[in-house]
């Protein structure tokens, strides 16, 4: 299945980059900061909490500075909730050219998700200044964001693929999105760290696959320590499975999107 | 027939509900996922938009759809663009079909003329390099040179939908679709428009035209497809339905 995707868009590689073209252009054109848009959404949202959590709760949560501890965690959160935000809507946005023309309806949602990488890529560059300001001591473990990336990447694409799809059929999808996004936020380590968690409530949280990836990235980046190889295995299973199960319903589901959006 | 097949439908049948999904449940989508459906049954919420339909688009050949609206003439060309599956029946397509997009339907229109050149000019299946190099043509034929960097959200009807012809004719697709395209448009262009379709018939290339313009349809086509009740025959003419 991880196969037939790549060579199913292969054919449609330059639909896919020009609409992905397209949407930076659009998104960008008549907006005075354009770029900026991307590093000003994790920038301000780790300064709200570096204050309310060192002068309203006065909370401290980890060794270092809360400033790298907010933003390590808010980078893959924003890449996850922007690509969810750009590519449940996408399919019922484009009804005209769903009803009109064949391509494989995926390239939409992930256009949006490749949008959110670059995105995600313009808030790194921010996050090497905050790591040399901060003199913080980089290890060769920085070198698993690479995998855990990939890990977030495909879990994104396999939620945003099943999501949309069902948007088609459902727009129940589109009305909760603002919501389930925002909850889960709050089941991912984002603004707290399971380090204190008791066991068993420990467990409950990595249910939530993104619990796996925030934390080992804050890990592998700020603390220097590696990720353990069993657990991201593991974890590597289950994300495989559920985007083998995500794309296939993508796949079922697709031939009917015209008669139905 | 000597010409070569390029598209053939066989006995195909398409089934449309007529009320949209708000009332089907879950409870009935996984139901229906589950049980083998039989087909051929019609539930009292269903009609058949197509019955029995068989058709061949020749290579070269110029295809003219005519019938009362609603009658399936668009969800044909759905088909043929697979865009849609029919619920029993076959259809075959054998080479790139490019459709003409209804006006403005592939534009954005935040963007320029010319980048929705390049968005629609993909959307259809050209390729990059191919647009870059028929850019200059493209233009030329849809006589926008001046506005062509101008957002398209300012242009009139007339000039979407001259925009989007002039692309769709500039495809290197073997088989071009126009869904009712030259109703909004002056008569010179128009003019223009079956010129060009002659030239593209000439080369080779294989279209369907759907349209209610009789006396147009009978200077270019060369097969008649009379679509009404549901279903296609071949006529000899476009006549008063």
């Amino acid at each position: 299945m991880l196969i037939t995707m790549p060579s199913r868009l292969y054919k449609y590689k330059e639909l896919f980059f020009i609409f992905v073209w397209r949407e930076f252009t659009v998104r960008y054109r008549q907006s005075l900061i354009g770029a900026l848009w991307a590093i000003l959404q994790p920038l301000s949202m780790m300064a709200l909490f570096t204050f309310i959590f060192s002068y309203v709760m006065k909370v401290k949560m980890a060794s270092y500075s809360p400033v790298l501890f907010f933003y390590a965690g808010l980078m893959p959160w924003i890449f996850f909730s922007s690509s969810l935000n750009y590519s449940i809507p996408s399919l019922t946005n484009h009804y005209q050219l769903i009803t009109k023309i064949y391509f494989p309806r995926e390239i939409l949602p992930l256009s949006g998700i490749t949008v959110a990488f670059v995105d995600y890529l313009i808030a790194s560059t921010i996050f090497i200044f905050f790591l040399i300001i901060y003199k913080v001591h980089i290890t060769w473990n920085i070198l698993w964001v690479v995998p855990l990336f990939m890990l977030l990447f495909f879990f994104t694409v396999a939620v945003s693929i099943f999501l949309a799809g069902l948007n088609v059929y459902y727009r129940d999808v589109r009305l909760a999105t603002g919501f389930l996004i925002q909850l889960w936020f709050f089941a991912t380590p984002v603004m707290y760290t399971i380090d204190n968690v008791p066991i068993n409530m420990k467990l409950l949280l990595f249910l939530n696959p993104l619990t796996f990836i925030v934390e080992n990235m804050r890990r592998c980046i700020v603390e220097g320590r590696a990720v353990v190889g069993w657990q991201f295995v593991l974890v590597l299973i289950i994300i495989s499975v559920f985007v083998f199960f995500c794309y296939r319903f993508f796949i079922k589901i697709e031939r009917a999107f015209a008669d139905v959006i | 027939m000597s010409s070569e097949c390029l598209v053939e439908l066989k006995d195909v049948w398409k089934k449309y509900p007529y009320k949209q999904m708000f009332h089907r449940s879950i409870r009935e989508d996984i139901v229906n996922v589950l049980k083998p459906k039989n087909n051929l049954d019609l539930k009292d919420n269903e009609f058949w938009a197509l019955k029995s339909v068989n058709l061949q688009l020749l290579r070269g050949k110029c295809v003219c759809f005519f019938g009362p609206n609603g009658a399936g003439k668009t969800t044909i060309l759905k088909l043929i663009a697979s865009v849609t599956y029919p619920t029993i029946g076959e259809v075959e397509v054998k080479e790139r079909v490019a459709p003409l997009i209804e006006v403005g339907a592939g534009f954005h229109p935040d963007l320029t003329g010319r980048e929705n050149v390049y968005v629609n000019g993909t959307i259809i299946g050209m390729h990059i390099k191919e647009i870059k190099e028929k850019m200059a043509d493209i233009i030329a034929f849809s006589e926008l040179e001046k506005f062509i960097d101008m957002p398209v959200k300012k242009y009139s009807s007339g000039m979407y939908l001259k925009l989007g012809f002039s692309i769709a004719v500039h495809s290197a697709s073997e088989i071009i679709l126009f869904d009712e395209i030259l109703s909004v448009s002056d008569e010179l262009f128009q003019k223009k428009c079956v010129g060009k379709i002659k030239e593209l018939k000439a080369q080779g290339k294989t279209m369907v035209l759907v349209s209610h313009n009789k006396a147009l349809l009978n200077e270019i086509g060369d097969q008649f497809v009379l679509i009404k009740n549901n279903t296609a025959t071949y006529v000899n003419t476009v006549y008063e339905y």
